[in-house]
């Protein structure tokens, strides 16, 4: 590519530190940046170890951990998808219909699954941007839903509000659903043959050879599609737990978490471009900012100076991640 | 299909950006339905609402003919109406604000261009994180409450017209004239174009590719402001929320205008006719009584049949 030189070989520590030829991209930076606000707040602040807190801090930051991971199986292929909230919107007003707990809960996955799979045909198959064909979706499924739940009501399934609420064997349940998706996510990312042509197939978009991986025999358009599928299913996931939490169904309250979702999985240092990412990343990059707004509220900072934070974080995180590639 | 789509007559078909289907289809509804509607005075209103829209338009076109995007409009927007709103520059001229305006806007392109140029960043993390800076810097500056007035000048002038039409739409209409000419007959425009079609042979031909994204993306910034300027005419009373959903719907009415990452079919006209689409559907929808969530679904089925119209295209290209 144009302007790209050959570098002199780095040693491993300013590698970690810059994401500099990791697969795993930069993850070191934001653990240091999520530990330091933690420290911070635990020297600054009593509440903030109180056990109460930290539950407070599991359970709000999870909707978007669930979502930033399903997020990141998209971008690994080196797409988007700017339909999750939308999807996280859409399961709350389908859970608060009032139909039995029996057909609403695999419903919702079966219609998430569905979004997913046209997201994933029309990119792949229908040769669209992912930005364009999951806008599109993102507006439709929007329109849907406010069709189904103009304001928020309803009450959602009993097994939904009790699966978010309580503890079992002295495990909060907030901290049991992180648990659980991210071992499920684990396994289909990092423990799964799925999950390494994932990579693959992103890595090759990242280097210009998109048929790389086609090349070496893996099925990319049904993986890339499967890959959208994903995303939409933890987005489900992560709308059934936000309809346990408040109760209702809600038509805005997925609203623009697509931004924060792609705000979490950059920050973690999977990269846009494809091929570049991982898990804890991911994680580390939906902690940074749930400990961003939990923060903000112990020490009584203004709730608005959060919001400039958040960006100048993710602009320098995503700043020192120099990439080959111009563009998107 | 596929022997159909090769016929040259197909081809020509196929190659006229959607957004002038899409028009002629809106305006055909509103013809057979609501004839009296069709009218300059009725037209001139809606078409003024989206005014500020169609001037960002022009900026989105012309990065992602680079094959970059934009997403920091909305945070320009929001600054610049904030500023003018508050009254902290009370007293000031009309010229200074339109100074202030394009200065924000210049300077905040030639970042963006900067870090997707020179640093390679992601376009769509950089302006988005730009986006989310000013948009809290905003709410930071104004806790939240909706600022103040906007001087009424600003409102004179929006409120003008031309025999029967709006300043603002002929103000766009202008802008948009100037735009197609500085394509279609600089130097820059033919770099703009060589580049969409490929970075790399652009740059083994001599063309300064990082410059050429550079400096798009300062233009798009410029422009970015005199959209900030034409929306704040539009709304008598700061808010902080104006124009946040602009930049996003920038770029859906690129895309049917047929400009597409790269791919610069649609010219400037095409994403000009994409904007007028929206205007028409809003008349249209308005007109039949359809609500809010009708016109969602609406807007999101027109983006993906144009988008998957186009991408079958390009697929039988390739």
């Amino acid at each position: 590519m144009p302007g790209s030189k050959a570098k002199p070989m780095k040693t491993r520590l300013s590698n970690l530190l810059t994401g500099n030829q990791s697969r795993q991209g930069l993850w070191f930076l934001p653990m240091l940046i999520a530990a330091a606000i933690a420290f911070f707040l635990s020297i600054r602040t009593t509440q903030f170890l109180a056990p109460e807190n930290l539950f407070n801090l599991v359970a709000q930051a999870m909707p978007l951990v669930i979502t930033a991971i399903g997020q990141m199986f998209v971008v690994v292929v080196g797409g988007l998808d700017l339909s999750v909230g939308s999807v996280i919107s859409f399961t709350t007003a389908v859970l608060a219909l009032g139909a039995p707990d029996y057909i609403t809960i695999p419903a919702v996955f079966a219609l998430a699954a569905l979004v997913g799979m046209t997201n994933g045909f029309v990119v792949t198959r229908l040769n669209v941007h992912p930005i364009i064909a999951t806008l599109a979706m993102q507006y439709i499924l929007l329109g849907i839903t406010r069709l189904m739940r103009p304001v928020s009501g309803g009450t959602v399934p009993d097994i939904v509000i009790r699966s978010v609420s309580g503890s079992i064997f002295g495990i909060p349940m907030p901290v049991l659903w992180g648990i659980i998706v991210i071992l499920l996510a684990w396994k289909l990312l990092h423990g799964s043959r799925f999950g390494l042509h994932l990579f693959a197939i992103g890595g090759g978009i990242a280097a210009g050879t998109e048929d790389a991986a086609r090349n070496f025999g893996v099925s990319d358009k049904r993986k890339i599609m499967l890959a959208y599928v994903a995303c939409s299913c933890f987005a489900a996931l992560a709308g059934v737990f936000l309809a346990g939490r408040i109760v209702s169904g809600d038509p805005n309250v997925g609203l623009l978490f697509e931004l924060d979702a792609i705000t979490a999985v950059a920050i973690g240092g999977t990269q846009l471009s494809g091929g570049v990412g991982s898990l804890h990343g991911t994680v580390i990059g939906a902690l940074v900012l749930a400990l961003l707004s939990n923060g903000m509220n112990l020490t009584n900072v203004s709730p608005f100076i959060q919001t400039a934070i958040k960006g100048s974080i993710l602009l320098l995180v995503v700043g020192l991640q120099s990439r080959k590639k111009m563009g998107l | 299909m596929a022997a159909l789509l090769n016929r040259p007559l197909a081809q020509r078909i196929v190659g006229i950006p959607p957004a002038y289907y899409v028009f002629a289809a809106l305006l055909f509804v509103l013809w057979i339905a609501r004839p009296n509607m069709l009218n300059v005075n009725v037209m001139g209103v809606f078409i003024r609402q989206v005014a500020p829209l169609g001037v960002l338009v022009l900026g989105q076109l012309l990065v992602m003919k680079v094959k970059s995007i934009d997403l920091s409009g909305g945070g320009i927007i929001l600054l610049v109406n904030y500023f003018i709103s508050s009254g902290i520059f009370a007293g000031a001229s009309l010229a200074f604000f339109i100074a202030l305006a394009l200065a924000i806007g210049t300077f905040i392109g030639l970042f963006n261009g900067l870090m997707i140029a020179k640093r390679r960043v992601s376009a769509v993390i950089t302006t988005l994180a730009v986006s989310i800076i000013l948009v809290g810097f905003v709410q930071f500056l104004s806790s939240g409450k909706p600022p103040g007035d906007v001087p009424s000048i600003f409102g004179d002038i929006y409120n003008t017209k031309l025999g029967p039409v709006p300043t603002p739409v002929i103000f766009w209409f202008a802008l948009t004239l100037a735009m197609a000419a500085f394509l279609s007959r600089t130097v820059f425009g033919r770099y703009v174009m060589s580049v969409g079609e490929s970075a790399e042979a652009a740059h083994f031909s001599g063309v300064p590719v990082e410059r050429t994204v550079i400096l798009a993306h300062t233009l798009a910034g410029f422009i970015a402001g005199v959209a900030a300027l034409v929306q704040t005419a539009s709304i008598a009373v700061g808010s902080v929320r104006v124009g946040l959903d602009l930049p996003i719907l920038a770029v859906a009415a690129t895309i049917l205008g047929g400009v597409v990452f790269g791919r610069g079919d649609g010219g400037v006209w095409g994403p000009f006719f994409g904007v007028l689409s929206f205007a028409l559907l809003f008349v249209v929808m308005t007109a039949f009584g359809i609500g809010e969530p009708g016109k969602l679904i609406a807007q999101g089925l027109i983006i993906l049949l144009a988008a998957v119209f186009y991408g079958v295209r390009t697929a039988k290209l390739k």
